[in-house]
């Protein structure tokens, strides 16, 4: 349903989060719908007429109360079956961990007002010499399992990509691990999700989702090491 | 509850007051070159900077923001395009810096970077207070003889060279940037390229801390009086 408003789903677990999106809309769509019905029929039903008189109802009487009782148990039943929806989707994104073996794992450095998105280079590890940062540009493959890395350098702010339906806060002094697996190619917005000073506004990033050859020469072209060796040879 | 509103209020006040201040000496201190209204639209446009700069131009150091009150107007325009073109404030490790990349995306026009690098200059300059240890400033004399050649003997800078006034600037932002400069950090545009060589001979902090003590005894009244575009 979010994919007809325009946003897409980039993500394996795009999905899954609308579908529970969609599962609360509808519910409280048909008891919106249920109530308003109900409203307006009683209000035209006990309209004004000549010679009754108008009661008061304390909603003692069983079935006064019904009226209330029923709704209520199903309320918490339809509420049983979002919670469950939520509880299984909270696992899968946020509880869970993917593993790989062809896994890449990213470093995410949230600061005021920037992002710095650390790549593996050529060897594809992080923390050695080929790394690629760059400022507010995080490069991925499609359909590759990855890990980030979160972190903040000063104040509490939150990653979010909208294509990805992921949001995740960044804490000073913390370091958050989360997962992603993009689905579609193309070039989406980054956010901060978290107000994080006077700047906030102005901390957009993009995500480019490459197929596995534009991310290879994408790596090539922008490693320090790559481009040195390319230089020698 | 109403006290804490009480000094919020009057905290705001003070605020409020000295903002004021400052732009009432900045409109004078400016009149011969800008107009009015440019005073009003760079006090205006000021008025996002106060969060780190300070409502004086005072600078912050928690905030990694460095004085700028009264700064030459070339010095802060400059930096404001480098800024603006990514020239400057794009690198991983200048924290400071990139703070101010999308600060600098607020001016959207040419006239509007002009406004606020004129009400800036046109700040009173506000003095910094001695913040690093251990500087050995007759050591750091003999360092200085290679930054005579464009920051001038008393450190007033020199517009034709690019090269700003750093007698008066806090002590601090000058390590910052001359680590920045050294590293390659601080940008890519060509004084920054310049300058890392021109920091590369200072060959440790213990030399920057020298060199910089020796900096804090040159006195920006002095450098004022000899620069170029003043």
């Amino acid at each position: 349903m979010i994919e007809m408003l325009g946003l897409p789903a980039a993500s394996s677990f795009a999905d899954d989060i609308d579908m529970v999106f969609s599962v609360i809309f509808w519910i409280v769509f048909f008891w919106f719908l249920l109530a308003e019905g109900v409203f307006f029929y009683l209000i035209f039903r006990f309209r004004k007429k000549e010679g009754v008189r108008a009661q008061y109802i304390t909603g003692e009487l069983k079935s006064e109360k019904r009226w209330i009782t029923i709704p209520h148990n199903l309320i918490l039943v339809f509420d049983v079956i979002i919670v469950i929806a939520a509880v299984k989707v909270w696992y899968t994104v946020k509880q869970d961990l993917p593993d790989a073996p062809d896994k890449q794992i990213v470093r995410i450095v949230a600061q005021q007002w920037a992002w710095t998105f650390v790549h593996p280079g050529p060897d594809g590890q992080l923390d050695t010499p080929d790394d690629i940062a760059k400022i507010n540009e995080l490069h991925v493959q499609v359909d590759r399992l990855h890990h980030f890395q979160l972190e903040s350098k000063d104040v509490v702010h939150s990653f979010s990509v909208p294509v990805f339906r992921l949001k995740q806060d960044a804490i000073p002094g913390r370091v958050i691990t989360g997962w992603f697996t993009p689905t579609k190619t193309g070039e989406y917005d980054i956010q901060c999700t978290e107000i994080c000073g006077v700047g906030h506004a102005l901390m957009p990033a993009r995500i480019f989702i490459e197929t596995a050859d534009q991310h290879a020469a994408w790596v090539a072209s922008n490693s320090s090491v790559s481009v040195a060796s390319a230089t020698v040879r | 509850m109403l006290l804490a509103r009480s000094r919020r209020s009057v905290v705001l006040s003070t605020r409020s007051l000295v903002f004021s201040l400052v732009w009432l000496a900045a409109s004078v201190g400016s009149a011969s070159r800008a107009s009015a209204a440019d005073t009003d639209r760079g006090a205006e446009l000021y008025e996002l900077c106060t969060q780190c700069h300070g409502v004086a131009g005072e600078g912050n150091q928690a905030a990694l923001a460095p004085g700028i009150a009264g700064l030459p107007e070339w010095y802060v325009l400059a930096q404001l395009q480098h800024f603006k073109k990514g020239e400057r404030g794009m690198h991983p490790e200048d924290t400071g810096g990139l703070r101010m990349y999308p600060m600098s995306q607020t001016l959207k026009t040419p006239e509007d970077m002009q406004a606020v690098a004129a009400f800036v200059a046109a700040m009173p300059k506000v003095s910094s207070e001695r913040t690093l240890e251990g500087g050995d400033a007759t050591r750091g004399a003999q360092l200085y003889t290679i930054c005579v050649a464009c920051h001038g003997p008393d450190g007033a800078g020199n517009e034709a060279l690019g090269s700003p006034p750093i007698a008066g600037q806090s002590d601090w932002y000058l390590l910052s940037s001359l680590q920045k400069l050294k590293s390659g950090h601080r940008g890519t545009y060509p004084n920054a390229v310049v300058m890392r060589g021109m920091a590369g001979t200072l060959t440790d902090e213990q030399a920057m801390k020298d060199v910089i003590a020796h900096i804090m005894t040159l006195h920006p009244t002095n450098a004022a009086a000899a620069a170029p575009n003043q």
